[in-house]
């Protein structure tokens, strides 16, 4: 038997000896590589033939997601653990960014940051949790390209915008194309309890939309109803109606417990037909374990 | 019950589909998002199950919260999404009667049949190891989740094997294990940063993480705002 894995998405696959030195497709992410020759396992180390016998785990089927829209192309790679953005556009395309956003480009783009959209608009990001501030890439007189990923590691989704709406959790929002307008919405009490700030990013229009977070995305496509701790959604489509509640079983008489004790604290109830697209990971989680580690102040 | 792991290895999310009646037991702030056909409530002690206050308290000791929440599906083919609060992967480990140790903050779910107990080893271990050698006891049939700091590695131990007590994510109660220096000499050992390993000998399985919580806490502890 030979045992290896997909270099790409790290699959592992045992086959017989004589397929050795042909070529093999990864089931899972099309990888094309070569079955290498049989190993030989030294007898003589145990800790090797052990973790040989356990059983093999499957790995993230993670795939790079790629497309081309009339702005644009896109490529993400790497996900879901360091997604990295790849545009490419043509000569004249434009795409907006948070700052910081941006790890490297070609010389033909030009970089202009500014605020966008009038102060309103303005203000209202900033209340989103996102900078006042927005980057604009132009590639000017030939194409382009420009590599883009988050602020910590984890994964980017992309939606494209055909006049429905998107709201984002604070932070979420990454890069647009022109045709989406990314302003604050005041959520009133509904934000105010789920913990997470007071106002979503509502992404509108026609376009390309990429936002990101901590931890990898999944994508919910929601039916019969579906509930979601508040601190682990991203984005949601705005054809879904939601409301924020406690966790169903601690309605009567046992709100207080739940909020208190269970941790989960509020989560937000989704119901409709629409899509939801949730982190796997917390930055607030995280903190909350590194307090621990915080010196103490010395007098 | 029936489980996937999504994002495999270090943003690992478990999706665990029950049917009616089913239910599940997870750490506090363990869930992420969920069907709308589940009951949940919240408890000091495994569910149905005796032990009540003083389990409790034991569990808080073993670095997991003093509180469960217990997931039951009213309906069928009802999911659940679950994670931990660390980057770091999931394991599924099947209980068959036996007893496995998990070290506390390494528990994330088990399903009803599983009965969860804090076990104190004894304070001189604890305090020497300087890990926090606080375990929870996992005994009885079902399934049971556990998470680890990085990634997850399993070795048949058959004889004698060393890990650092920091690393040890679970292992069944087979293996004996006592602490010991990493070195011949204890000042070696403490120069060499290992400090006291965990010695483990019999047959049975041991699960490991590739990284330490408290060895990152160190690093990040000294860059963080005093309080």
């Amino acid at each position: 038997m030979i045992q290896f894995e997909c270099p790409s998405c790290q699959k592992r696959y045992q086959v017989g000896d004589e397929l050795a030195g042909k070529q093999a497709k990864c089931r899972d992410c099309g990888q094309v590589m070569p079955i290498p020759a049989a190993a030989e396992v030294a007898e003589e180390d145990p800790v090797i033939l052990a973790s040989l016998a356990a059983p093999p785990s499957p790995r993230s089927s993670a795939k790079t997601l790629f497309g081309t829209t009339p702005e644009l192309s896109y490529e993400i790679s790497q996900r879901p653990d360091f997604a990295l953005v790849s545009i490419k556009l043509q000569a004249g395309g434009k795409i907006l960014s948070e700052p910081s956003a941006m790890v490297s480009m070609t010389p033909s783009v030009k970089l202009e940051a500014g605020l966008k959209g009038g102060l309103g608009k303005t203000f209202g990001k900033l209340l989103g949790g996102e900078s006042m501030i927005t980057n604009t890439f132009t590639a000017e007189n030939e194409s382009g390209e420009i590599m883009f990923a988050g602020g910590s590691a984890g994964d980017v989704a992309y939606q494209r915008l055909e006049g429905q709406t998107l709201y984002l959790q604070r932070g979420a929002y990454m890069l647009n194309t022109e045709g989406v307008e990314v302003t604050g919405k005041w959520q009133g009490a509904k934000g105010f309890f789920g913990g997470e700030g007071l106002v979503l990013l509502k992404a509108s229009g026609v376009g390309d939309l990429f936002f990101n977070s901590y931890g990898a995305i999944l994508e919910v496509d929601v039916k019969d109803g579906f509930i979601v701790d508040s601190g682990y959604i991203v984005a949601f489509e705005e054809s879904l109606d939601y409301h924020v509640t406690v966790l169903p079983g601690l309605r009567t008489g046992g709100k207080i417990k739940s909020l208190f004790f269970g941790g989960e604290g509020l989560v937000c109830e989704f119901s409709g037909a629409g899509r939801v697209w949730i982190q796997t990971r917390q930055v607030r989680s995280f903190l909350s374990w590194s307090n621990a580690f915080r010196p103490a102040k010395s007098n | 019950m029936q489980y996937e792991f999504l994002s495999r290895p270090a943003m690992t999310a478990a999706k665990l589909t029950l049917d009616a009646g089913e239910s599940i037991t997870c750490e506090v702030g363990a869930m992420i998002a969920m069907s709308r056909g589940f009951t949940v409530e919240t408890t000091s002690r495994n569910k149905g199950g005796s032990g009540g206050f003083v389990k409790g308290l034991k569990r808080m000791f073993a670095g997991e919260n003093f509180f469960l929440n217990h997931f039951t599906a009213t309906n069928h083919a009802q999911s659940l999404i679950i994670g931990p609060a660390m980057l770091g992967d999931i394991i599924h480990y099947p209980m068959t009667g036996g007893t496995l140790v998990v070290q506390g903050s390494s528990w994330l779910a088990s399903s009803s049949g599983v009965e969860i107990d804090a076990t104190f080893q004894g304070i001189g271990k604890a305090l020497f190891s300087g890990e926090g050698i606080f375990w929870v006891k996992c005994s009885g049939t079902g399934d049971l989740m556990l998470n680890s700091f990085g990634a997850i590695h399993c070795v048949e131990v058959n004889g004698e094997y060393v890990v650092d007590s920091g690393h040890i994510v679970a292992f069944e109660d087979t293996l004996e294990f006592h602490l010991g220096k990493a070195g011949k000499s204890l000042i070696g050992s403490f120069l060499g940063g290992e400090g006291l390993v965990c010695k483990f000998s019999g047959q049975g399985k041991l699960y490991f993480q590739s990284h330490n919580p408290p060895s990152f806490g160190k690093l990040l502890g000294p860059k963080l705002k005093p309080h």
